[in-house]
C-alpha cells in the first residue's frame, strides 16, 4: 500500500506541468484456479498482481503510465515522465487528501483466502463427478474450473480525495466437449457472483451447472444445422441480453457518444427502441457479478435508466469522457487492472421486465427460431453493426417449440434491432459474462426477460427456414 | 542475480526441479483525434511465472512485482499447488537443446528515433485521411504504438536463455457517410523499421477499405464461390492449425485425430510453422526452452506433423517440435508464425477465375460464431460481390458459413497477395469452391 504523505508528493510531482487532474491507481490482487479434467486435478496455480497506474488529464488529453516499480523514486520517477507530455505552468495542487466510503453492497463475509485448495476442488468435483456418473462414451473430454479472486484497490486523486475498494468474486466453470460418427460439439456454463462460496451451493450447484453443460453438449450433436436468412427470434432469458449488451450497451458508452462515435449520438430524449424496451446499467445489485461501489474516479456506483419506454435517457459515464459531454461521470468508470486506463464501461446491463409470458411470446410466433444459449458477440459502436453467436437454439412452429438447431449466428444493427422488439416477457434473469474493451477485460452480467425481434438475419448452414 | 534467491528457495522447500519464465516489456502509445494527443502510455512492466516440481508433480504461480517476499510467495503457492495436481503427464524442466540457431528480431534504431518524428507522422496520418474522400466524415482514431519485449528463461538444470524483440503498431480508423449509410473501417501497418512506415500509403488504404463499402447491400442467402482475403483466412487459419496441436489430438478434441499422413485441405494448401523466418515474430527457443525449427505441417494437404510441447511429446515417446508456448500460467501447443504458402496468381486474376461470387474481405466475433470444436463456423462479415470476374459492388453486412475442414479442402486457388498479419500469420487470398452466405 502506497503511504497518504508518498500519494501526495506523486500527485503533486504529475501535476508540476499543467495537468488539471491526477490520480494514483494502486492494486494488490491475488487470484487463485484449479481446474480439474476429465475428474482429475491437471493445473492449480496462484497469481498475485501488483502495481500502479498514473494517469494525467489536461482538457481532453489523457496521459497514462504503469509500474510494478512501487518504491518512491520509481513512482516519482514515473510520474514525472508522464508529466513531461505537458510543457505549462503548475495550475493545482494537493495539501490533504480525504477518504471516501463507499457502502459495501458486496461483501463476502467468508474469505475465498481462508477456504483450503482441497474445498474449492472437493466443489468442483461434484460437478466432475456427476459427468463421470452419466458413463456416457460420447462425452470425450470435460473440465470443471473454480476461480476466485481477491481484488484490493486504493485510488488518490487531485481532487483531495482517496479511496479504497476490497472485493472478491468466485466462479466456477465447466465445458464439455461430446464426439460422435457425425462431429464435435461443446457446451459451456460459468455461473460467478461477488459472494462467498456458499452461493456455489446453494444458488447454483456444481453439479446442476455440470450437468446442464454435457446435456446441452450432448443435445447438439442430435441437432440439425440452423436455417438462414431473416425471420422472426425469440430470444431466451439472461444471456440472450448479449444482444442488448452489443447492440445497445457499448454504443451507449461516453467512449463511443463523447467523441460523436456512436450510433446513437443525436438521439437522447428521443425514441431508439420500440415502446415496449426500458434497460438500465445497474451496478448497485448486491453480491452482483458486475456491481461495483465506487468506481475507479470515485464516483459511487448507481442504477441508471438507459432507456424509458423506448426513449434514451441516459448514457454510461466517465467523468473524462464526461468533459467534452459537459457533465460529469456516473459512477461507470472501470478498468480490468493497473495495466489499463480506465473509460465508461457497462456493469449489470438488461432489458427489464414487460408485460407478456414467455409462453405468449411462442404461442404468437408462427414460424421463427427461440434461441436460449450464447456464445458472446461483439459490435462496432460507431455503425452499430453487431453479431452473436447462439449455441443453443430450437425451431419454432405454429407456436410450438420443436427441434433443436445448432449453429446460428444473429447479426444486424443496433439502431434498427431495437425498433423491432415487438414483444418483452416478465422472467428477467442475468448471465455472467467478461467484456472485452479498451480498459481491458471486466466482469459484466447481461440480462433480459424472453423477448422477441420481429425480424432478424440468421446465419447458419442450414438452408431455407420451411414451416 | 536477482533470481537466485528464487531457486536457492525452492530448493531448500524440498522442489526437485524449478523454473522461471520472466516477460518483461516496455511500451509507447498515443491516439489522435482532431488533432490532439487525446491519450498517451508509457508503461514499464513484467510478468513472472515460476514453476516448480515436487514428487514429479507441477505448481505454478505468477506475480509482476519481485521481491524476497514474492519468492516466498511463489515458492509457497507452487507447494501448495503441486500437493493437489492428480493428472500423470510428465513434467519436464528441460536441460536445453544440443544446438540453438539464433534469430533477431529486434531492432535498436525504432527507440531513437525521436518522438517528435513520430507523433509529426501521425498527424499527416490524420490529415490525409480526412483529405482523402469527401465521404470521410470523421476519423475515428489515429494511433501508434511501439514495444519492446524481453523474454527469459531461468532453471534449476542451468538453462539460461534470453531473447529480445521489438515492433511498432500504428493504424488509422475512419467513418464514411453517404445517404444516411455510415461505414466505419480502418487499416494499420506494423513493423520494426519505421522508415517502412508511409502514412500516405496508410492513408490512402484507411479510406479506400472505408468508402468502399458504402452502397452495400446485403446479397441474396445461398453458397458461393468465395475469394476470401489475407486477413479472413489467416483467422481461420489459426484455429485449423490448433487441431495439429498433439494436446488436442491426445485430448480427444481434435479434428485431425489420426490423420498423420492423410489428405487434411486440398493440395493446393500448404502451411508451415515458421519461427526461424526473419519476422515479427521470430523465436529461437520455445517457452520450455526448446530449440525451434521451421516445418511444414500440411503440406500439399496432407498432414506432415502434429506439434509437440514436452509434456506432449514424452507421452508419445517422441521429440519436442519446439511448439510449447505459455497461456497464462501452463504451457500449452502452438506456433509463433503461421505461413500458408503463396501461388502464383494475383487477386484480379483470382477474381478472373471466380467468375460471380462474393470477396469476404473482413469476419467479425470469431469468438462467438466460431466452434473450435466442431470447427462450424457463422460470422458476421463484409466484402463485395463479385461479377464477371470483377470486384463488383460491396456487399452490407451478411454472415459467412461452413465448416473448417471442408473450407480448407475445397481451396482450388491460393492467392500471390501474401499479408503478415499481426496474429503472427502470413498468408494469401484464397478461393474457395462454396461457401454460405445468409443475406436477404
Amino acid at each position: 500500500m502506497i503511504s497518504k504523505k508518498l500519494a501526495i508528493d506523486v500527485l503533486n510531482e504529475a501535476l508540476r506541468s499543467g495537468a488539471d487532474y491526477a490520480e494514483i491507481f494502486y492494486e494488490d490482487s491475488t487470484a487463485y484456479s484449479v481446474e480439474i479434467e476429465n475428474n482429475k486435478v491437471e493445473r492449480s496455480s496462484s497469481n498475485s498482481t501488483q502495481g500502479v497506474g498514473i494517469r494525467l488529464l489536461r482538457g481532453n488529453e489523457s496521459v497514462y503510465g504503469y509500474t510494478n516499480d512501487l518504491t518512491r523514486k520509481g513512482l516519482i520517477g514515473l510520474a514525472g515522465s508522464l508529466a513531461n507530455r505537458f510543457n505549462g505552468e503548475r495550475v493545482l495542487s494537493v495539501e490533504d487528501l480525504t477518504q471516501i466510503r463507499a457502502k459495501n453492497r458486496n461483501p463476502v463475509v467468508h474469505s475465498y483466502d481462508d477456504v483450503s485448495k482441497e474445498d474449492k476442488i472437493a466443489l468442483i468435483r461434484e460437478g466432475t463427478q456427476a459427468i463421470a456418473d452419466l458413463g456416457d462414451p460420447r462425452i470425450v473430454r470435460y473440465t470443471g474450473t473454480f476461480l476466485n479472486n481477491h481484488r484490493f484497490v486504493a485510488v488518490f486523486n487531485s481532487k483531495g480525495k482517496w479511496f479504497k475498494r476490497d472485493s472478491e468474486f468466485g466462479r466456477m466453470m465447466y465445458q464439455v466437449i461430446a464426439a460422435d460418427q457425425n462431429g464435435f460439439e461443446s457446451a459451456y456454463e460459468g455461473p460467478g457472483a461477488q459472494q462467498d462460496i456458499s452461493y456455489f451451493r446453494t444458488k447454483v450447484t456444481p453439479k446442476d451447472t455440470a450437468l446442464k453443460a454435457a446435456n446441452k453438449a450432448l443435445l447438439m450433436l442430435t441437432a440439425a444445422e440452423c436455417p438462414s436468412g431473416r425471420m422472426p427470434v425469440v430470444i431466451g432469458n439472461g444471456w440472450g441480453g448479449v444482444l442488448f449488451h452489443e447492440a445497445c450497451g457499448h454504443p451507449l458508452e461516453a467512449s463511443a457518444i463523447a467523441k460523436g462515435l456512436s450510433c446513437f449520438n443525436g438521439m437522447y430524449g428521443k425514441p431508439i427502441a420500440s415502446k415496449v424496451v426500458s434497460a438500465v446499467d445497474d451496478s448497485t445489485i448486491p453480491g452482483a457479478w458486475g456491481s461495483i461501489d465506487i468506481d475507479d474516479e470515485g464516483n459511487l456506483g448507481s442504477k441508471r435508466q438507459l432507456i424509458k419506454d423506448g426513449i434514451l435517457v441516459d448514457y454510461m459515464v466517465d467523468d473524462f469522457n464526461g468533459r467534452r459531454m459537459g457533465r460529469e461521470g456516473n459512477g461507470a468508470c472501470r478498468r480490468q487492472n493497473y495495466r489499463y486506463c480506465p473509460t465508461s464501461r457497462m456493469s449489470n446491463t438488461y432489458i427489464e421486465n414487460g408485460k407478456s409470458t414467455k409462453e405468449e411470446i411462442i404461442a404468437a410466433t408462427k414460424l421463427g427460431l427461440y434461441a436460449v444459449g450464447f456464445n458472446g458477440g461483439s459490435v462496432d459502436p460507431t455503425t452499430g453493426e453487431f453479431n452473436f453467436g447462439c449455441s443453443e437454439a430450437y425451431i419454432i412452429r405454429d407456436g410450438k417449440i420443436c427441434e433443436p438447431v445448432k449453429g446460428a449466428t444473429l447479426i444486424g444493427k443496433g439502431n434498427e434491432i431495437l425498433q423491432k422488439i415487438d414483444m418483452v416477457a416478465n422472467d428477467l434473469e442475468l448471465g455472467q459474462g467478461m467484456c472485452g474493451a479498451a480498459s481491458g477485460s471486466i466482469r459484466t452480467n447481461v440480462g433480459q426477460p424472453t423477448l422477441r425481434v420481429s425480424e432478424i438475419t440468421v446465419g447458419g448452414r442450414g438452408g431455407e427456414l420451411k414451416l | 542475480m536477482k533470481y537466485d534467491l528464487f531457486f536457492k528457495m525452492a530448493k531448500e522447500a524440498g522442489l526437485e526441479e524449478a523454473e522461471l519464465y520472466i516477460n518483461r516489456s516496455t511500451s509507447l502509445s498515443f491516439q489522435l483525434f482532431h488533432g490532439e494527443v487525446v491519450a498517451y502510455e508509457n508503461n514499464d512492466s513484467q510478468n513472472v511465472y515460476a514453476r516448480g516440481l515436487l514428487h514429479g508433480k507441477a505448481g505454478a504461480a505468477s506475480c509482476d512485482t519481485f521481491s524476497k517476499e514474492k519468492c516466498a510467495y511463489l515458492v509457497k503457492e507452487i507447494v501448495q499447488n503441486a500437493k493437489v495436481i492428480e493428472n500423470e503427464d510428465p513434467i519436464v524442466i528441460f536441460e536445453g537443446s544440443p544446438r540453438y540457431k539464433k534469430v533477431s528480431s529486434f531492432n535498436k534504431a525504432l527507440h531513437d528515433i525521436p518522438f517528435q518524428t513520430k507523433l509529426d507522422k501521425m498527424h499527416k496520418l490524420e490529415a490525409a485521411i480526412k483529405a482523402g474522400d469527401p465521404r470521410i466524415v470523421e476519423v475515428e482514431a489515429v494511433a501508434y504504438s511501439e514495444s519492446s519485449e524481453e523474454v527469459l528463461l531461468l532453471n534449476s538444470k542451468g538453462l539460461d536463455l534470453h531473447s529480445k524483440s521489438n515492433y511498432f503498431v500504428t493504424y488509422g480508423a475512419a467513418v464514411a457517410q453517404e445517404n444516411g449509410q455510415v461505414k466505419s473501417n480502418y487499416e494499420m501497418k506494423f513493423g520494426n523499421d519505421f522508415d517502412e512506415l508511409d502514412e500516405e500509403e496508410l492513408a490512402r488504404k484507411v479510406v479506400e477499405n472505408t468508402v468502399a463499402q458504402l452502397g452495400g447491400e446485403p446479397c441474396e442467402s445461398g453458397k458461393y464461390k468465395t475469394v476470401l482475403a489475407p486477413s479472413v483466412v489467416a483467422s481461420l487459419l489459426k484455429v485449423f492449425c490448433n487441431y495439429a496441436s498433439a494436446e488436442e489430438v491426445q485430448k480427444k478434441s481434435s479434428l485431425l485425430i489420426g490423420k498423420l499422413g492423410q489428405k487434411v485441405a486440398s493440395s493446393k494448401v500448404t502451411i508451415e510453422d515458421r519461427p526461424l523466418d526473419k519476422s515479427l515474430f521470430a523465436r529461437w527457443f520455445d517457452d520450455e526452452g526448446v530449440a525451434t525449427s521451421n516445418k511444414p505441417i500440411v503440406k500439399n494437404g496432407v498432414l506432415n506433423t502434429y506439434l509437440y510441447n514436452l509434456t506432449t511429446a514424452a507421452k508419445e515417446g517422441v521429440q519436442s517440435t519446439g511448439n510449447g508456448y505459455r497461456r497464462g500460467s501452463s504451457v500449452g501447443v502452438s506456433s509463433p508464425y503461421l505461413v500458408l504458402r503463396p501461388g502464383k496468381k494475383s487477386q484480379e486474376e483470382l477474381f478472373a477465375e471466380v467468375g460471380d461470387g462474393v470477396y469476404i474481405t473482413e469476419v467479425q466475433g470469431l469468438h462467438a460464431g466460431l466452434n473450435p470444436q466442431s470447427g462450424n463456423f457463422s460470422l458476421q462479415s463484409t466484402g463485395f460481390l463479385i461479377k464477371d470476374g470483377k470486384k463488383d459492388r460491396a456487399l452490407d453486412i451478411v454472415t459467412v458459413s461452413g465448416n473448417l475442414l471442408s473450407l480448407f479442402g475445397d481451396v482450388i486457388a491460393v492467392g500471390s497477395d501474401s499479408k503478415s498479419l499481426p496474429s503472427g500469420v502470413c498468408c494469401p487470398s484464397v478461393v474457395v469452391r462454396k461457401l454460405g452466405v445468409s443475406g436477404k
